[in-house]
């Protein structure tokens, strides 16, 4: 806290807590941290922006902190939705000014906004994959359409009771493929909810199963970039 | 800078990645030196040290220098950085660590040797400082290792003897402006070892050996380098530079928590305790300062956790002020408050009021050794009574498990004191028992045990170490005495205290063993699934070095010993009066309660203990 900024105290208390969201990236050097890791130092994040946080009562009293939509290990997004809970009416751009001074660029604070959609609407995420390639080591366009949308591709899934053989193709909803001069590019709309989540890693997994590409050693990258609810219109 | 592809395919990424909030980002354009700073360990313990957030700040502070981290990296990224001929990077930029001016490493304890060598030839730097030129970092070690660290000697340009707040910036300082000017290395080394105290240049002495072995003379190359180097201490710790930022690592590290230290140096003189030696004199922060520091940590962090850190915290002469003026201020924050480090003979129902905060049933005791004989052998000075007391207050408050640290092989011991860190535990339970309103399960008791190690600067240098089979006999009788199962009992490898007693009493000799140990490729020795005793026994045999010259020899009192060269403070004279009186079985007095002449005072500072002296 500077000391430019008001006193906490100064923001009138709410008769009811009030939930906002905000709405971060996540980019760079932070698509290595966990999820879990992620959640511990979000209390830090809103612990230095001093926000008016309401806390849950009991023997052990924590901020309210829901996270719309796990982010694996190795994916950048420019989507991420949090919820937090506050106590005093601190306006949304003013915890936006707050939440962005405490944190690093590459994950950067968006938005700030009160929330009125649950985040169980949240039913596809898009992703952008690009996988760096010559030219000439490319898989033809259509091959690789093809791949994604016949059933069954039986790929295994990580899931909260452990391993599980699955068909993803009815959890790609789009593909989209094209080429440039860096390499293959992927446009994807994914499954995405709770115990429903398609991890795109797992669409780049297949095409290297099935089409030999890309290789081990190749550079991709893979952004989530926005998320839709099951009438494919973006959530916010 | 590390691929993606390769950060993806190891464990733990995030290790490699930076990013912290608080990290320090400058350009190489915009400074006149490049500094890495090494952890030799894991980034989750190296990220726990409070010396490298503090002169991670104190170097960056200056514009003209650019500070970064480096840390080992883990086994698995190692391999594959072998296998693809990656060199080493600083976590902040991602430029090779071999591009920078200076490496400096911290030494903190001697199992992380392999370690240091690991990270210089990952990072394509020449392990020999005689054969690194111009083209390559100064290497500078630091730390508590560094008051012996000739055994790494070969390996290092320069070391920091003391503290190296204002020591470490001089240096840079003094390498930018001769740089300027066209000097060599050799020539910047030597003008450092000339005009900075503290400063520590091994290449700048040579040391001659007798028949036996032992050290037989060290001599200055030049008649300008000093024949003793001083340690160098912080004088006034209250306008000391201190981090206000914390680089905040997003991964889990062994310490999570602001770390406060609220003095340097210890009052007590523990005989084996080199800590309690080197860092004196006690110097304090006031509570001012550091409700302050505090405060702005907080703010500037979001822990939720503070620890205070010292060697000992109940020897805080404005103990209660500090902890009354934190707790009103932490009472409405959702801060938690430890001190560790708590004397036995200290410990106070108010003081466990006030850390009631920290949720954890456990309390931790460090006695030392199993007898009154023993513990005023080794100057511990706190009784039975004492313990007593102290578990009571703990049983009574609710708690039913205590930890007891001790150790073996201490000078003198006998089986009795053996047998008598058995009957200490069992009069722990007993206590639970006794006291009234104790917790409805039985109580834990457990005892650690770890071995003596005879470390340079302390009235037991001259000391041998236990034989590993004396040590794991004794292991072994403590065990079979102890048949309650209310009463654990774990012990330390007595075989890594051995290697540990050979690094930390070595000579330049060692350095041999150091280079084959690293050609067989070990790293991560301070971690017991990559520690192989037998490993070692076969490179010191390899080496044709005599294990037992160095950790079991009992050492004349007029030996030339390898660290002689450096000055603590603490003078031999006084290190010798303790050592007889340990055999006599005299306690020394605390310096609050006497100034008992150690020499330390001679060093300055704004000090509370030492004002008395002469
Ligand atoms: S000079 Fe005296 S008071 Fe100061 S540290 Fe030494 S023994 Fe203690």
């Amino acid at each position: 806290m500077l000391c430019e900024d008001k006193m906490i105290e100064e923001y009138p208390l709410l008769p009811e807590p009030k939930t906002v969201r905000l709405k971060f990236c996540k980019t760079g050097a932070l698509q290595y941290i966990s999820h879990l890791d992620l959640q511990r130092n979000f209390g830090r994040i809103l612990a230095r922006a001093d926000l008016p946080l309401w806390y849950t009562q009991g023997f052990n009293p924590h901020p309210k902190l829901v996270f719309a939509l796990p982010l694996a290990i190795g994916c950048e997004s420019v989507c991420e939705l949090a919820d937090i809970r506050i106590n005093r009416d601190m306006p949304c751009d003013e915890i936006l000014r707050r939440m962005k001074k405490a944190t690093v660029r590459e994950l950067d604070f968006l938005s700030c906004y009160e929330a009125n959609r649950k985040f169980a609407e949240i039913t596809y995420a898009g992703y952008l994959v690009k996988i760096q390639s010559p030219m000439n080591m490319l898989p033809a366009e259509a091959d690789v359409e093809k791949l994604l949308t016949s059933s069954p591709l039986i790929m295994i899934r990580k899931t909260k009771s452990g391993e599980k053989e699955t068909d993803i193709v009815p959890m790609i909803k789009k593909v989209r493929v094209s080429k440039d001069e860096n390499g293959l590019c992927l446009r994807l709309l994914l499954s995405a909810g709770e115990g429903n989540t398609l991890n795109p890693e797992l669409v780049v997994s297949a095409l290297r199963q099935h089409l030999a590409f890309p290789g081990e050693e190749a550079e991709y990258s893979i952004m989530r970039e926005y998320l839709t609810d099951g009438s494919r219109k973006e959530f916010v | 800078m590390f691929s993606s592809s390769l950060l993806k395919s190891v464990s733990k990424p995030g290790r490699y990645a930076g990013g912290e909030f608080g990290q320090i980002l400058k350009k190489r354009e915009d400074v006149d030196a490049n500094f890495a700073f090494c952890f030799p360990d894991s980034y989750e313990i190296g990220m726990s040290n409070l010396g490298l957030r503090i002169l991670y700040g104190v170097l960056n502070k200056d514009p003209k220098i650019r500070c970064e981290r480096v840390f080992a990296p883990w086994t698995d990224m190692e391999d594959k950085m072998r296998e693809k001929g990656i060199l080493l990077c600083t976590q902040e930029s991602g430029e090779e660590v071999r591009s920078f001016d200076f490496l400096g490493f911290t030494l903190q304890y001697e199992m992380c040797y392999t370690n240091v060598l690991n990270v210089l030839e990952l990072s394509g730097i020449p392990l020999l400082a005689s054969e690194r030129g111009e083209e390559y970092p100064i290497v500078i070690g630091g730390g508590p290792c560094s008051y012996n660290a000739e055994p790494m000697a070969d390996f290092f340009d320069l070391f920091n003897i003391g503290e190296g707040e204002e020591m470490l910036p001089e240096i840079v300082n003094l390498r930018i402006k001769m740089k300027k000017k066209g000097a060599s290395k050799q020539e910047f080394l030597r003008e450092a070892a000339r005009t900075i105290e503290g400063v520590y240049v091994p290449s700048l002495y040579d040391v001659s050996y007798n028949e036996d072995g032992t050290v037989k003379a060290i001599e200055p190359k030049y008649p300008d380098v000093p024949r003793k180097v001083r340690k160098r201490i912080v004088k006034d710790l209250d306008t000391m530079f201190f981090p206000e930022q914390v680089v905040m690592p997003y991964i889990e590290c062994v310490q999570d928590r602001i770390a406060l230290e609220v003095f340097r140096g210890c009052i007590r003189g523990c005989r084996f305790c080199q800590a309690g030696m080197v860092c004196r004199p006690v110097r304090e922060k006031s509570p001012e300062t550091l409700l302050k520091q505090a405060k702005c940590l907080y703010d500037n962090t979001g822990y939720d956790e503070i620890s205070l850190t010292c060697l000992s915290i109940s020897d805080y002469t404005r103990l209660r002020e500090l902890t009354d003026g934190l707790i009103e201020w932490t009472d409405g924050k959702k801060v938690s408050l430890s001190l560790p480090s708590l004397r036995i003979d200290s410990f106070s129902k108010e003081l466990m009021d006030k850390v009631a905060s920290v949720r954890t049933s456990s309390i931790t005791f460090a006695p030392e050794a199993g007898t009154q004989r023993l513990r005023d052998v080794i100057n511990k000075n706190v009784t039975e009574e004492d313990l007593m007391r102290s578990a009571g207050i703990a049983f009574e408050t609710g708690k039913d498990t205590i930890k007891l640290y001790f150790m073996n092989g201490l000078p003198t011991e006998t089986l009795e004191d053996i047998e008598g860190i058995g009957l200490l535990a069992k009069a722990c339970v007993e206590k639970y028992y006794a006291t009234p309103g104790h917790g409805k399960r039985p109580p834990q008791i457990t005892i650690s045990v770890s071995s003596f190690v005879p470390k340079p600067f302390t009235p037991f240098q001259w000391e041998p170490q236990d034989t590993v089979a004396q040590l794991e006999e004794k292991n072994q009788y403590l065990k079979e005495k102890i048949t309650d199962r209310k009463i654990r009992y774990t012990h330390h490898d007595a075989r890594v205290s051995h290697i540990e007693a050979v690094l930390a009493l070595g000579d330049r000799r060692l350095s041999a063993a150091l280079i084959e140990a690293r050609r067989q490729g070990f790293r991560y020795d301070a971690w017991d699934e990559f520690f192989s005793y037998e490993k070692w026994m076969d490179v010191f045999a390899k080496c044709g070095i005599d294990t037992a010259f160095y950790a079991n020899r009992r050492k004349a009192e007029d030996e030339i010993l390898p660290w002689d060269t450096i000055d603590c403070g603490v003078t031999k004279e006084f290190l010798l009066r303790e050592k007889h009186k340990a055999y006599g079985e005299k306690t020394t007095p605390s310096c609050r309660e006497a100034c008992s002449g150690c020499g330390a005072n001679c060093l300055g500072g704004k000090d509370i203990c030492c004002a008395k002296t002469k």
